[in-house]
């Protein structure tokens, strides 16, 4: 067997092997798989207080947030999000899968970080999204989807992935 | 003891507009009814650590099968369902990964390792 | 205090391996040390026996409910039976690990002292084993200490098991996959030794044989009863998703059947030797690769442990070394291995060589399947699913070269072709009697799909061929390789029953009230929902449903269930089959709707049997043929 094929039995494992450590070595937060930004789906549904919600409610910088009152998770982000509005981050609730009155009376009790909340009690315009579950938040930057993640929003996600969004398209305008 | 087994009974209770006795995906046809199977075996369970929608009984997977039951009743072709859940789920959704780019690697790689190993071999008994 | 001395004992044996390996590298560059090997055998069996008694130790305190040790207490509970107890020593990360070790160290013992003193390779074969087991106590004690205690106070009852681990199938599960992987890294060692010692004249295939055919008989078992428990236990009516840990069992296994084909030709007929020695090291390094993939957490799957970057680090980087040693070795020596060059077209070897040279490819093709996503995602951030669709689509036609290829090798003869008036005879009737009951599956289901009819002929082809060959010995006393051909013969029977499976299978989602029924199809005439109920067993509450079918003029009673698990409040779902030698009635429970009906997936499973049974097959015939030379 000639030279280069022994050395190649030797090579492929390296290289193999590096590969892996590599990926190992990647941390978590810093993985921010490639998103493919998708116009926001058109709805016909109206906010928790049976008013219709009109398209260019989305226009601008938008953090769309997927909650429910049967959701317990979503308590937990809850005060960041608080704290997200009062840093006048503009929150547009998607309230998921919920019954308007258990929902108003969630918002009620634990506050409204949200400049309205849009209705989906079948999870249409969630499953149109792409939403797999409660909670999740999007990052709408004119009508156009930038970001998705699932689960909590955290100060870590805020910071490595939707601000830098978020700043970029405020530099650019 | 009422009250646990109520509890636990209404833990498992969906919102649903079906009817009483009958089969949950009708079709006109064995053909479309075998196209719905295959179809769901194929799209990956956006919230399962791993799986397809067939075998998840997630809420989003349970949404997706509809939805795919759907399409499949309003004539869409196995290519147009599946970009319709890929628009919103991401390609991450199909296990059947598209034929382009990079991909074509991963459909043509084994007989292309298949083929060299073999002209190695040829070329090395030439040799003797 | 017990828990402290199974620690201690631990530790110890760590000392006492490095100790061997100080001991003997110090004498490598000097004199040879006239005690060195008895000492290194008497230091190796003490440090085998402490893991031993460790890990009984360990066994001890899990059975009595020793919540101080924070593993324990977060994986059984007061009330398991003694057998779950013990079981969920290997249901997660840091026991299971132990686990490995102690069947590492047992088949390592067993090995090293069937040799003679006198034999050569004894003591550099000591050697690597005792640097790998070195390696993976390390990484227990360092990384994964199932030691470590909850402090201050212990917890008062343990954290009950995952309850859907609580099945006697996959309690067994685990100890026979390992025994099967780690049973490998005797040939893994002793081929190093070999190559490291330069003696070419060594005859070394008869030595690892029956240890290596053994440990394949464990990986077998361990990955059909891996197969069978998800099949009946998680309720999608499944039995092998392609699922990246899924895929990393499989991957040994092949590397095992190919070695043990071809150190059958190389211990015949001094060919291949060169193939025999690297698929002796692949089996192993794909197992630690295995090991790897499942316990750093790189890849989601339903069945990773807990993730954790500086474990996966650890066994990437102990793996590493360990294979690049024995690869390096292998690549150095080939030149001088005088592997007898020429191998004759047609004869035995020759078909070996590409049996060989499939099954390497059909271990690239896994590879590349598991690896690609992680790829593609480093590259450009793309997410991509890999799954059934593509494995089924390189594997048909692989599975279809390999009928064809055993159908022409079988008689064929060591270093000599046969002419081509043999190859037509004894392909002849195969073919045509394949392709016939081929159209004859074909005409009766009506349905078509050319991945499965591929795999149809090609495991009829593998089943006439032998079949065949079984009548000629019954008929005319022709010689065949009985284990063999029972071995192949269960081959020929997974690829046939799982094609079938897949063409013939169907589901049906059905929603009914309690007492009502409905006509399902022209096999299932009736399908009624007799009885609804409410039970309490010893950690869960159940809801019990009662469903009876009219099924092929056959009245079958069906029982699946929901259940809510009380101290996690996890949710199963246990699923109720019938199964005969047909088909699988398999009914699981859906969700009850506003009205007080329930929905059922009722799915109908083919040839599921026959599937099991050819796991069996293989097995035997692997038994037969150990034992049948054991007589010799």
């Amino acid at each position: 067997m000639n030279k280069s094929l022994r050395f190649l039995i030797v090579l492929v494992p390296i290289i193999i092997f590096t590969f892996f450590a590599n990926v190992l070595l990647i941390e978590e937060d810093e993985k921010f798989s490639k998103f493919n930004t998708k116009n926001f789906p058109s709805f016909e549904l109206n906010d928790l207080n049976g008013i219709p919600v009109k398209y260019e409610y989305l226009d601008g910088i938008k953090l769309v947030n997927v909650w429910a009152s049967w959701c317990i998770t979503c308590l937990v982000e809850h005060p960041f999000l608080t704290k997200l509005s009062d840093a006048n981050i503009q929150i547009v609730g998607l309230n998921y899968k919920d019954s308007n009155n258990k929902a108003s009376a969630w918002l009620q009790k634990h506050g409204n970080p949200y400049i309205f909340s849009i209705y989906d009690p079948r999870g249409d315009l969630a499953f149109d999204l792409g939403v797999t579950g409660a909670p999740e938040s999007y990052l709408v930057i004119d009508n156009q989807v930038v970001a998705h993640i699932q689960g909590e929003m955290t100060s870590k996600k805020w910071e490595t992935i939707f601000y830098p969004l978020i700043k970029k398209a405020s530099n650019e305008t | 003891m009422i009250k646990s087994n109520f509890f636990l009974v209404s833990s498992f209770l969906i919102f649903s507009m079906y009817s009483f006795g009958e089969i949950v995906y009708q079709f006109e046809d064995i053909a479309q009814e075998k196209r719905f199977y295959s179809l769901i075996s194929e799209i990956r369970c956006p919230k399962c650590t791993s799986g397809s929608i067939a075998s998840s009984d997630a809420p989003v997977s349970r949404d997706l099968k509809n939805k795919v039951y759907d399409l499949i009743i309003d004539g869409s072709s196995d290519d147009e369902i599946k970009k319709y859940v890929s628009d919103r789920f991401g390609n991450f959704s199909d296990y059947r990964p598209a034929l382009e780019g990079a991909n074509y690697i991963l459909w043509f790689g084994p007989f292309i390792f298949l083929s060299l190993i073999l002209i190695i071999f040829f070329f090395k008994r030439r040799a003797e | 205090m017990i828990g402290e001395i199974s620690h201690f004992l631990s530790l110890s044996a760590v000392v006492i391996f490095s100790l061997i390996l100080i001991f003997n590298f110090f004498f490598f560059f000097g004199k040879i040390h006239p005690n060195q090997l008895s000492l290194s055998i008497r230091l190796f069996n003490q440090a085998c026996w402490l893991v031993f008694i460790s890990f009984a130790m360990y066994v001890y305190l899990a059975i009595n409910d020793d919540f101080s040790i924070a593993y324990i207490a977060s994986h059984s509970n007061s009330q398991l039976p003694i057998f779950y107890k013990i079981s969920s020593i290997w249901s997660a990360h840091e026991g299971s690990m132990f686990l490995w070790i102690v069947f590492l160290t047992a088949w390592s013992i067993f090995f090293i002292n069937s040799l003679d003193d006198s034999h050569s390779l004894k003591k550099t074969t000591l050697l690597m084993v005792s640097l790998i087991i070195l390696g993976f106590l390390l990484f227990l004690l360092l990384t994964s200490n199932p030691f470590e205690r909850l402090l201050p106070f212990g917890a008062i009852e343990g954290a009950d098991i995952n309850p859907v681990l609580q099945d006697p199938a996959l309690a067994i599960h685990p100890p026979m996959l390992y025994l099967g992987y780690v049973g490998f890294v005797i040939s893994f060692s002793y081929i190093t030794a070999y190559l490291f010692h330069g003696n070419f004249e060594l005859e070394w295939e008869k030595d690892i044989k029956n240890w290596s055919l053994v440990a394949w008989i464990f990986l077998t078992i361990g990955i059909t009863l891996g197969s069978w428990w998800a099949y009946y236990e998680l309720g999608w009516g499944g039995y092998w998703f392609w699922d990246p840990v899924e895929n990393v069992a499989l991957m040994p296994w092949l590397a095992a059947t190919a070695f043990m084909h071809s150190l059958y030709a190389s211990s015949k007929s001094s060919v291949l030797k060169t193939w025999t020695m690297f698929l002796g090291i692949l089996i192993f390094a794909l197992s630690l690769f295995g090991a790897f993939i499942v316990r750093s957490g790189i890849i989601d799957s339903v069945h990773s442990f807990a993730n954790d970057p500086q474990r996966g680090l650890y066994l990437l980087i102990f793996s590493g070394l360990i294979t690049l040693l024995a690869l390096g070795v292998f690549a150095y020596r080939i030149p001088s291995l005088n592997a007898s060059k020429f191998v004759v077209s047609g004869s035995k070897e020759s078909f070996l060589s590409m049996n060989n040279i499939l099954m390497v490819t059909s271990i690239f093709s896994i590879f590349l399947g598991v690896t690609y996503p992680l790829i593609i995602e480093a590259i450009n951030g793309e997410k991509v699913s890999i799954g059934p669709p593509y494995y089924n689509t390189i594997f048909t036609p692989l599975i279809l070269i390999t009928a064809i290829f055993i159908m022409a090798s079988v008689d064929s003869l060591w270093q000599r072709s046969k002419p081509l008036k043999s190859y037509v005879y004894k392909t002849f009737f195969p073919v045509i009697l394949s392709i016939l009951f081929t159209y004859f599956v074909w005409h009766i289901t009506e349905t078509f799909s050319i991945l499965s009819y591929i795999g149809i002929f090609s495991g009829l082809l593998i089943l006439f061929t032998y079949l065949l060959r079984v009548l000629n010995n019954f008929f005319y006393k022709k010689f065949i390789n009985k284990g063999s051909a029972i071995a192949h013969i269960g081959l020929g029977l997974l690829f046939l029953a799982v094609s079938l499976n897949s063409i013939l299978s169907y589901e049906k989602n059905l929603y009914l009230a309690p007492g009502e029924s409905i006509f399902v199809n022209e096999s299932i005439k009736e399908f009624s929902f007799d009885d609804i109920k409410v039970l309490k067993a010893s950690n869960h509450d159940v809801i019990s449903v009662e469903v009876s079918l009219l099924q092929d003029g056959k009245n079958i009673i069906l029982n699946p269930q929901k259940r809510k698990y009380a101290t996690r409040g996890q949710i199963t779902t246990e699923s109720s089959i019938y199964a005969s030698i047909l088909k699988d009635t398999y009914l699981t429970i859906g969700d009850q709707l506003e009205n007080g009906s329930w929905t059922f997936a009722l799915k109908i499973n083919y040839f599921i049997k026959w599937i099991w049974f050819s796991a069996s097959l293989m097995v035997m015939g692997m038994l037969i043929t150990i034992f049948k030379k054991k007589a010799t």
